[in-house]
């Protein structure tokens, strides 16, 4: 009994603490971090790999042998065009990442996505990069098309971001049109919700969300997302306003993470 | 002794299996919660503190892969253990049905406490995820859980033989 008590009330000071502040990684959290990326990279490579061995490979079996090597040299040259095609996009993400770069005023880190959790409960990914690159808890971190979320756990050469359509997740925003301030929180599979905003307000759809830079964690202007509907039907003083995230979240692969030089963390 | 050492090691790769091979199976749809049925195992199973410890672990290790609370699954592991704990005094945990019923009872109620955490903590409504997640993890996972059972058991049973050498 004094042993359940024990580990209950340690879990809870855990829970209740993470709770109520926004805290740097642990020593032990930073270090099941440093080993699990690498073994998560390695699965998550060799998956991809098996999947496209047996999509361009293993259907091929049972041909004719003409057919056969036909085919083979067919998926050897779409293979190496494949990969020409894939330099080229990368080369095109990476150009524009690099644009978007030179326009912030912060330094900007590059990272690449090393597994993307966002389609169960919790809506994250991790990346590649640390606090051995300067990252930390509660930076933005964005793409060439918006804001993707912000840091919430680092360890020395990876990190956890919690996307913008987690629930957990609350961004300062305003609309650009009408210039109306709100809070942009995530809702799961729906996209997002853009809040207290007041019913006299004129939003409509299609109105470009961005964000206000009020809170000092994401800088003024960076894109959100579009507002897909918004309804004064519901009681209280606010409208429902629906906004569909700027970012495919499906197809994240390469993020940069804002690094404002000398701020404290937010 | 060189077992429990390894245990932690063991622990965080079976973590680590469940969100990428199993997601990637369920094509991310649910998440298939293994780490949940060797909880309960260990409260079948396991004394207080062993069992606890392997909770405490298991649910820290998913809070530093995949929570976005810390300490959320830390805390509802060893609840669950206790509890699981306690169902076993009082009543015979082996036969494969209420293994498999109570399984799906504690992914329910692990799902409820997670929405009403989210929801007096931080304010937010993930109601719709009961339905589309948790009522279907609770399906699948309650229904492999005789299954993994016995192959825990197998594993317990070689465990121990190496123990005792």
């Amino acid at each position: 009994m004094t042993v359940a008590a024990v580990f209950l009330i340690i879990s809870l000071i855990i829970l209740s603490y993470s709770a109520v502040r926004l805290s740097e990684t642990g020593l032990l959290r930073k270090l099941v971090l440093e080993i699990a990326t690498p073994i998560e990279d390695v699965i998550n490579i060799s998956f991809k790999g098996l999947q496209d061995v047996w999509k361009r490979y293993l259907f091929l079996v049972g041909l004719e042998d003409e057919n056969r090597r036909l085919r083979h040299e067919n998926a050897v040259l779409s293979g190496q065009l494949n990969q020409y095609r894939e330099g080229y996009l990368e080369g095109i993400r990476l150009r524009k990442l690099l644009n978007l770069k030179e326009g912030f005023k912060d330094r900007a880190v590059a990272a690449r996505v090393i597994d993307n959790d966002r389609t169960t409960l919790f809506k994250t990914v991790l990346i590649n990069k640390g606090t051995a690159d300067g990252l930390r808890v509660g930076l933005p971190v964005v793409t060439d098309r918006g804001v993707v979320g912000r840091i919430i756990e680092t360890s020395w050469h990876a990190s956890r971001i919690l996307l913008m359509i987690d629930e957990n997740s609350n961004i300062d925003a305003l609309i650009q049109r009408s210039r109306t301030q709100g809070i942009l929180q995530g809702a799961g599979p729906a996209g997002c919700n853009l809040k207290y905003i007041s019913k006299v307000e004129d939003v409509q759809a299609g109105d470009v969300i961005l964000s206000s830079g009020l809170a000092g964690v994401f800088p003024k202007g960076l894109l959100l997302g579009v507002v897909t509907g918004a309804s004064r039907r519901e009681g209280g003083l606010f409208q429902k306003i629906d906004v569909l995230p700027a970012v495919d979240f499906g197809r994240l692969e390469e993020v940069l993470a804002l690094v404002a030089e000398g701020s404290t963390q937010p | 002794m060189i077992l429990y050492l390894l245990l932690p090691l063991l622990l965080l790769f079976l973590v680590i299996i469940q969100s990428t091979i199993l997601d990637i199976f369920t094509l991310r749809w649910i998440s298939m919660e293994i780490s949940l049925t060797v909880v309960i195992y260990a409260g079948f199973h396991l004394d207080a503190l062993r069992g606890g410890l392997l909770a405490f672990m298991l649910g820290f290790f998913l809070d530093c892969l995949t929570s976005a609370i810390f300490g959320l699954y830390t805390f509802l592991y060893i609840v669950i253990f206790y509890f699981s704990m306690m169902v076993a005094d009082k009543v015979y945990a082996e036969k494969p049905l209420f293994i498999a019923s109570f399984t799906g009872l504690c992914m329910l109620l692990e799902g409820l406490a997670i929405v009403l955490l989210y929801r007096f903590l931080l304010g937010a409504d993930i109601f719709y995820a009961i339905p589309r997640i948790f009522i279907p993890q609770a399906v699948v996972l309650g229904l492999l859980s005789p299954l993994l059972f016995r192959f825990f058991q197998h594993v317990e049973v070689f465990l121990n033989a190496k123990d005792s050498r």
